[in-house]
């Protein structure tokens, strides 16, 4: 895990943790945000610094009857992430569709490896 | 999968509170993954079920499922949502994972609905990863008020 580690909340709010999957491929890292229950303009992607910040901004549900079963989490999505200086901060890419957010980041040219020719 | 269901007044919210604990238990259990505890729900959809004067509201999350993926049948006042959920193209192709939280493949959950259910009166709908299925109450099984003239 260089390009990514997660910095793990501190805050005692009650956003939830959505559920990540984070995989590289030729230069590109693509994270995978699972919000459920979002829609495009909810979502806040931000870099401040070397933190990659994903909010979530799920609807208030207003439930009129009882709860015969209750098994989802509601509330805000919330995932902060630290990314080291080899990510391009310039060329990040976000698709979100249905309910699930990806996002691409690329890694910088000059921390790729190169191979050198040799004469 | 419920075989008994929760049937109280949310006046104390007890599912929140066992939620917290759920929450707080998965915490200790750290497994390397911020929402992969002990307890945690991550291989089949969570659902809600809540009912209302004249209907029962089912909500199921469905993050990255599509429309054309998922099969809802209703028998015998049993409601089975089944389907698939699918690898996308790229992550078929990936080499190395960091972190894996999500999953696919196919899923099932089987729910029984109470008497008052009228499997006729079906309707769901996708949106955002989120399936809500509401089903309506059959007309001689809803609550009503009986005026009685008192003479």
């Amino acid at each position: 895990m260089n390009e990514v580690v997660e910095k793990k909340q501190e805050t005692k709010t009650r956003s939830i943790q959505p559920a990540c999957t984070i995989s590289e491929d030729e230069g590109e890292v693509r994270v995978r945000v699972e919000m459920p229950g979002v829609d495009k303009e909810g979502i806040e992607v931000s870099i401040e610094k070397n933190e990659l910040v994903i909010r979530g901004k799920n609807e208030p549900v207003s439930v009129e009857g009882t709860y015969l079963i209750k098994e989802r989490q509601t509330g805000d999505y919330y995932k902060r992430f630290i990314i080291d200086e080899t990510i391009d901060r310039d060329k990040i890419r976000a698709v979100m569709n249905d309910g699930v957010l990806e996002l691409t980041l690329f890694i910088k040219e000059t921390a790729k490896p190169r191979k050198i020719d040799i004469k | 999968m419920n075989l008994m269901l929760r049937n109280r007044p949310t006046e104390l919210d007890p599912v929140e509170e066992l939620d917290r604990l759920q929450r707080e238990l998965s915490r200790w259990f750290d497994f390397g993954f911020d929402n992969m505890g002990l307890l945690d729900r991550t291989l089949a959809p969570a659902v809600d079920l809540v009912e209302s004067n004249d209907s029962y509201t089912l909500t199921v999350d469905l993050p990255g499922v599509d429309k054309k993926d998922i099969n809802l049948t209703v028998e015998n006042n049993v409601i089975t949502i089944e389907g698939e959920k699918k690898e996308t193209k790229e992550m078929k192709e990936k080499k190395r994972y960091f972190r894996k939280e999500t999953w696919e493949g196919s899923f099932r959950r089987t729910i029984s609905l109470p008497v008052a259910a009228d499997a006729d009166k079906v309707k769901a709908e996708l949106k955002n990863g989120v399936l809500t299925v509401s089903i309506g109450k059959k007309e001689e099984l809803k609550p009503r008020q009986i005026a009685v003239q008192v003479q």
